[in-house]
């Protein structure tokens, strides 16, 4: 029998295939169930006009219970978006990719809740502690207990 | 915007001092945790008064307790109350009154568990009448995935969850491909395998959801934020404090729980306040039970209580 996670995201995936992404969002690869990528835009007036990141997703045997990594890329001339909550490494600071994971949330929830964290930033900057952050950072995003301090 | 630790095979759990966010142990430390001895008792010293902490802070006094607990199986054999009380007998003697109080009242052993959702399916499979407990459990969770439907949960999210609790309810009565039929130890081994377990608490957890959005005027009155105490939206709450992996259902949710399965639940609450131990009857007006599920709550935390009134 499949894993859950095959499973999971075989229906994910058939349901991108079907339905389509979300405007801004297109499916770049997701040849197996271990790393799918993605790019993102912001549409219409924000901070990142004209501007595309790509998304990486990494999920393990328990995926959803257990949250996927997601960074943005920021290899092959890719870079992560400029923002308080993204380090120059790709990592994000997201409660719902930490503590409030859900399996309720979909890689296209995510995906949205993502482009709406771009979308409502006022401010392009970086995480006060990038510079320390990125020195010492694990590979796996998962790996950093990131501390949540606001809503946006 | 603080990364608490960046190093790789650090436990991401903090101690619950330093650390006001809660999760739950994840299933990779809880698929080891099933290979490790079991644990030792995490000592409460008499000087500790209990009855002037907060809440907050008892929840945190047990998820400390949890914590030192990361090897324990999932879900154990039944153990005499006994092994319970041994572990408070160094600390707060109303702890070991109230323990000594539910055995005089007949609960003699304990199952410790992470959730109902053990208790429930145990139920149908020591019904006096399994092939009706079957019928009327799987007639009320037939319902159930139109119900999430409507609060809005996507068909994919959750039906392979639901799928692997009604097979296990079926399976009561009705052989797997294997020609076997549910036993008690069948039963275990299934909420011992973290993918079945985990999928199964996680359905309950939807299932909580999906009721007290369906019903959010009933609910609404009763939820504040657990740190801020601030009064919370039904859909952000459920969002965050019951959909979430690893957050403890509390009364609030239990009551959800209790009304979408239609289910009786008894739970004697073990804070240590009071020699006195008393039992919180959930019981929703439309109900299936014969008897009730009975639990015993440490804030943070429910097992199983068993005994021959149970």
């Amino acid at each position: 029998m499949a894993s859950i996670s095959s499973r999971r995201l075989a229906k994910e995936l058939m349901e991108i295939k079907n339905d389509g992404c979300p405007v801004g969002i297109n499916l770049v690869k997701a040849d197996d169930f271990s790393t799918w990528w993605f790019t993102i835009q912001v549409m219409g007036e924000s901070l990142y006009k004209n501007e595309q990141f790509t998304l990486q997703f990494r999920f393990d045997p328990q995926y959803p219970i257990s949250s996927p990594a997601v960074q943005f890329v920021v290899t092959d001339g890719k870079e992560a978006p400029v923002h308080p909550h993204v380090y120059s490494n790709g990592h994000i600071c997201a409660s719902i990719l930490g503590n409030e994971w859900s399996p309720v949330l979909s890689v296209i929830a995510v995906c949205v809740t993502l482009q709406s964290m771009l979308a409502s930033c006022k401010e392009k900057q970086r995480p006060i502690d990038n510079d320390r952050y990125i020195k010492h950072a694990p590979e796996n995003p998962k790996k950093t207990r990131f501390h949540y301090d606001d809503d946006t | 915007m603080i990364p608490m630790n960046s190093e790789p095979d650090v436990p991401l759990r903090d101690p619950p001092s330093q650390s006001g966010e809660e999760e739950g142990p994840s299933a990779a430390e809880q698929a080891k945790a099933i290979e490790q001895p079991p644990p030792q008792p995490v000592e409460i010293t008499a000087d500790t008064n209990l009855s002037e902490l907060s809440a907050a802070q008892m929840y945190e006094l047990n998820q400390a307790h949890e914590t030192a607990d990361v090897h324990r199986p999932l879900i154990a054999e039944i153990a005499p109350i006994a092994e319970l009380r041994a572990e408070y007998e160094n600390g707060s003697t109303l702890f070991v009154q109230q323990i000594d109080n539910l055995e005089s009242q007949g609960y003699s052993s304990i199952r410790r568990t992470r959730a109902v959702a053990f208790a429930y399916v145990e139920q149908v499979l020591k019904s006096s009448d399994p092939p009706l407990a079957v019928a009327t459990t799987l007639s009320t969770l037939e319902g159930t995935p139109a119900l999430l439907e409507t609060v809005g949960y996507q068909n994919l999210v959750f039906d392979d969850f639901y799928s692997v609790l009604v097979q296990l309810v079926r399976n009561v009565t009705i052989p797997d491909e294997l020609g076997n039929k549910l036993t008690n130890q069948t039963l275990l081994e299934a909420f011992q395998s973290p993918a079945e377990s985990n999928s199964i608490v996680v359905y309950m957890r939807m299932l909580t959801s999906a009721q007290m959005q369906l019903n959010a005027e009933n609910f609404a009155p009763f939820l504040f934020h657990p740190e801020l105490g601030e009064p919370m939206e039904v859909k952000e709450f459920c969002e965050n404090f019951v959909d979430a992996i690893g957050k403890e259902a509390d009364h609030v949710q239990m009551t959800a729980l209790s009304q979408i399965l239609r289910i009786d639940i008894s739970v004697a609450y073990l804070d240590g306040r009071s020699e006195q131990l008393d039992f919180v009857k959930f019981s929703p007006e439309e109900t299936t039970s014969s008897s009730p599920i009975v639990l015993l709550y440490r804030p943070g935390h429910y097992d199983i209580l068993e005994g021959s009134y149970s």
